[in-house]
């Protein structure tokens, strides 16, 4: 994001002025209780009713591949962390279809700052903090039960794992939505990549042959949290290779993301006025 | 024309349409297909603007207005020709030219939504790196202007459209750009609006010595703010020059109006070189008997409205 020519205006500048458009975001968000009161609410129940639907599982099925119930609530956990990011900080993706095709994107081609970040700067949803929270309580009650010794390298670990996986939804969202530069049902193409989100709280290894490799390199969802989350479950000698290479992988991933992100604004003609 | 800040030498823009067919073969078809037609949106325009100016730049709807105007602010490339903004090729350098233009579109807003006026102007300082002092310097100017005080502490998402178009030419001057590229910005408006729309970008222009690019159906804000016009129709200039050039652009032209019984009006285009005044009234009188009669100079507007409609000579 800090890709401008401009080395005055580098990162600071930037985390700056993210800093100000969201403090003045929340200020107006509050304004309008009863939409925050709602939307979060909303918000609860959705984590609650996939909560619940997990538990009914496993209450069916003690074991999933060799996962028991505290490794699978961990996954769990991890993936709602993971997800947070992409749907605070991402979510004017979902936006970004309907300005293309009215033609209101191009304002944000006028300011002298990158396109992208300005974009996306725009919308902060508050709704993913919720869903941060809960994850967060039921990761310390399965990292608790299953007994991993709270160290500073493990926290660590555990942070730039999360932050790996994180990076994947939001390069996934990124090209879904960028897609909409090209063609006309790119609100399809989101949808579905969106619904990937669920399956990504099961190991992967419960898929098999084309799905297992569709999982990992075409749509990488076993990216969101199963590989990482074996870097912070299991010791760096049981952890699969992709594990250990996902948060190389994961910046590529991201940064492949934005560069078609942008070739996609590069190439839209903006045509009619 | 010393100090030009725009400068455009034969700029072409050619768009590639894919050829559509029609049905579900057709549709199925149009995903392999290479089969592109090119469409010429503007072709061979040269132009210069100067410093300060204030140029009106007019054409019908489709003409190739706004491909210009993406051209000079760097978001398209031209196919063919050469193009200077301040001195730089603006789609080579979309960010630098971005700090030295403003550009305002009549109905949509470039200011944060559920921000208040002036934390958007802050924002902007911000994002412009604009000197404390400047901005400072900027406010006063703008209070002599205009009175900002309803707007200021108001967020965009509650005013009205004319309170947002206000909002929004005052946020495109505040870095002190070289240029402002306005899209027709009193659209919509009622007439007091508009009247305090023009003072505003007159007087901006004025102090600043801010080159505007105009582009407007309002004939009323060509009258109230250009000197100079440039015409553009299908992708090609036809007429750069004075507007009060204009009104001779095909002779002398004035309308001729002649009242008959029951109040009922009728008007003749009278083109001073070929008609007789006096002839048409007197061909009238023998049909019916005339009891009014009044001669109008042309209007900008029944001038544009002809050469749009392509009657030049």
């Amino acid at each position: 994001m800090e890709n401008t020519k401009k080395h005055k205006r580098g990162l600071g500048f930037y985390l700056n002025i993210y800093r100000k458009i969201l403090v003045q975001d929340l200020k107006s968000k509050m304004s309008y209780r009863a939409d925050f009161i709602i939307s979060t609410i909303g918000m609860v129940m959705t984590n609650v009713a996939g909560f619940v639907t997990f538990y009914i599982l496993f209450r069916n099925f003690p074991q999933v591949n060799g996962w028991d119930y505290h490794h699978m609530l961990f996954l769990y956990a991890f993936s709602l962390i993971a997800l947070t990011p992409v749907q605070c900080f991402f979510d004017n993706n979902w936006n970004l279809r309907f300005m293309v095709q009215s033609g209101d994107f191009i304002k944000y081609c006028f300011r002298p700052i990158n396109v992208f970040f300005y974009f996306m700067s725009e919308v902060f949803d508050l709704k993913g903090l919720g869903q941060l929270l809960f994850g967060v309580g039921t990761l310390i009650y399965a990292w608790h039960h299953i007994g991993i010794p709270v160290t500073f390298f493990a926290i660590a670990k555990l942070l730039v794992f999360l932050f790996t996986a994180s990076l994947f939804m939001i390069s996934i969202m990124n090209i879904a939505a960028a897609t909409c530069f090209w063609i006309q049902g790119s609100g399809y193409v989101m949808v579905i990549m969106f619904r990937f989100k669920d399956y990504t709280r099961y190991p992967a290894s419960i898929f098999s042959g084309i799905f297992k490799i569709i999982f990992t390199f075409v749509i990488p969802i076993a990216f969101v949290a199963y590989y990482p989350a074996l870097m912070v479950l299991g010791s760096a000698h049981t952890a699969p290779l992709l594990s250990k290479l996902s948060p190389l992988i994961g910046l590529l991933f991201f940064w492949l993301s934005y560069k078609f992100w942008m070739l996609g604004v590069k190439k839209y003609d903006f045509t009619g006025s | 024309m010393a100090d030009e800040v725009i400068l455009m030498e034969n700029i072409c823009k050619d768009f590639k349409v894919l050829n559509r067919h029609e049905g579900l073969k057709g549709s199925i078809r149009d995903l392999f297909s290479r089969d592109y037609k090119t469409i010429s949106a503007v072709k061979d325009v040269s132009l210069k603007v100067g410093r300060g100016e204030i140029l009106g730049y007019l054409g019908p709807n489709g003409a190739g207005k706004s491909t210009t105007i993406k051209m000079m602010t760097g978001v398209l490339e031209p196919s063919r020709g050469k193009i200077l903004v301040n001195g730089r090729v603006p789609y080579k350098d979309r960010t630098a030219n971005s700090e030295h233009i403003g550009v305002v579109f009549g109905q949509r807003s470039q200011l944060w939504w559920s921000l208040p006026l002036i934390e958007s102007f802050k924002l902007l300082r911000d994002i412009y790196l604009v000197p404390e002092k400047e901005y400072k310097e900027m406010l006063d100017l703008y209070s002599s202007l205009v009175d900002m005080s309803p707007i200021l502490n108001k967020p965009v998402r509650q005013m009205s459209l004319g309170q947002r178009t206000l909002s929004d030419i005052l946020a495109a001057f505040l870095h002190n750009p070289e240029i402002v590229f306005l899209d027709e910005p009193t659209i919509g408006l009622d007439v007091s609006m508009k009247a305090k729309i023009r003072d505003l970008i007159r007087g901006l222009n004025k102090e600043k010595n801010t080159t505007v690019i105009l582009t407007t159906h309002d004939m009323g804000d060509v009258d109230a703010l250009c000197r100079r016009i440039v015409i553009i129709d299908k992708g090609q200039k036809i007429y750069d020059n004075d507007i009060d050039h204009l009104k001779s652009y095909f002779g002398s032209y004035r309308t001729l109006k002649m009242k008959f019984a029951g109040d009922r009006w009728e008007e003749v285009l009278i083109d001073e070189k070929k008609d007789d005044v006096m002839d048409i009234i007197m061909k009238m009188q023998k049909q019916e008997k005339i009891r009014d009669i009044k001669l109008d100079e042309i209007s900008t507007e029944e001038v544009i409205k002809k050469i749009y409609e392509g009657e030049s000579a």
